[in-house]
């Protein structure tokens, strides 16, 4: 299954529809960094036949500038308001995932999103061996989509 | 005149998209009513005349599919029409949303179109 692919679709669909900005997804890689520097990441696990999970990760005035789109209002630093969007993008980026791994729906619980921010952090997932970081540029800025699985 | 809806949503931030989607959809509503979860929902209805619930599924405290339940063991609630708003639409849930009630399902992301189509017939 070419989650690349899938991750690209989903995240330039879900920004131009939900959050009226057009983004440009780069090539995959593995993720590289180490840590995040002033980001905030939203997460949401997978369990049951596949195993893992779908993150975003976002430089700060990046999210802030994507919950400003996202919500109408203007947002100048992560708060509540940033936390919630940046967690039900993740949201809406792991039922993407989750339709194209398990069409019927049963096979794949998807946890509740949470988000993680701060100056320096790092996120990790025991087990998985299978990384697909997916890059996006959006106005000459970049974050990204990653998608973490256990191997079956 | 205008009809009341009712927005079921964990994430303010949903709730917010999905009225300003309610909005530009061009349905005419005259009040839209906001609940957390499941059980928030059946706190509104008991309180409020409501024409239509959108609600998310996957929920803390109540689930949309718990909700579609407990609404339909209450003869006051029952009748009031159901759409799902989720990323969750696999088959298997949406046929049991549908079994426990739900009159139809609207992925997300979604657009006010689609919103329009699903709900106008249900007005």
């Amino acid at each position: 299954m070419d989650h690349a692919a899938n991750i690209s679709e989903a995240t330039c669909e879900i920004f131009s529809s939900m959050v009226m900005l057009d983004v440009s997804p780069k090539e995959a890689r593995q993720r590289t960094n180490p840590a995040f520097v002033k980001s905030i990441s939203g997460i949401v696990g997978l369990a049951g036949r596949v195993k893992g999970n779908l993150s975003i990760h976002l430089p700060a005035d990046v999210a802030t500038a994507v919950t400003t789109a996202f919500l109408g209002m203007d947002v100048a630093e992560i708060n509540e308001d940033v936390c919630d969007a940046i967690g039900e993008l993740a949201n809406m980026l792991a039922g993407a995932v989750k339709t194209a791994l398990d069409p019927a729906g049963s096979d794949i619980k998807l946890s509740m999103p949470s988000t993680v921010y701060g100056d320096e952090y790092s996120l990790d997932c025991a087990h998985c061996g299978i990384s697909v970081l997916v890059p996006f540029e959006l106005d000459g800025q970049e974050f990204s989509v990653e998608l973490l699985l256990a191997e079956t | 005149m205008g009809k009341t809806v009712l927005i079921v949503d964990d994430s303010n931030t949903m709730r917010k998209i999905v009225s300003r989607a309610l909005r530009q959809a061009g349905i005419d509503f005259s009040e839209i009513l906001e609940a957390s979860d499941g059980q928030e929902a059946l706190d509104v209805l008991a309180k409020n005349k409501v024409d239509i619930v959108l609600s998310d599924i996957n929920m803390p405290n109540m689930t949309g599919l718990e909700f579609l339940k407990a609404k339909a063991e209450n003869a006051a609630i029952k009748d009031i029409p159901v759409v799902m708003i989720s990323t969750e639409t696999g088959a298997d849930i949406i046929d049991q949303a549908k079994a426990l009630g739900a009159k139809g399902a609207v992925k997300k992301p979604f657009t006010p179109d689609l919103i329009n189509e699903t709900l106008g017939p249900l007005l």
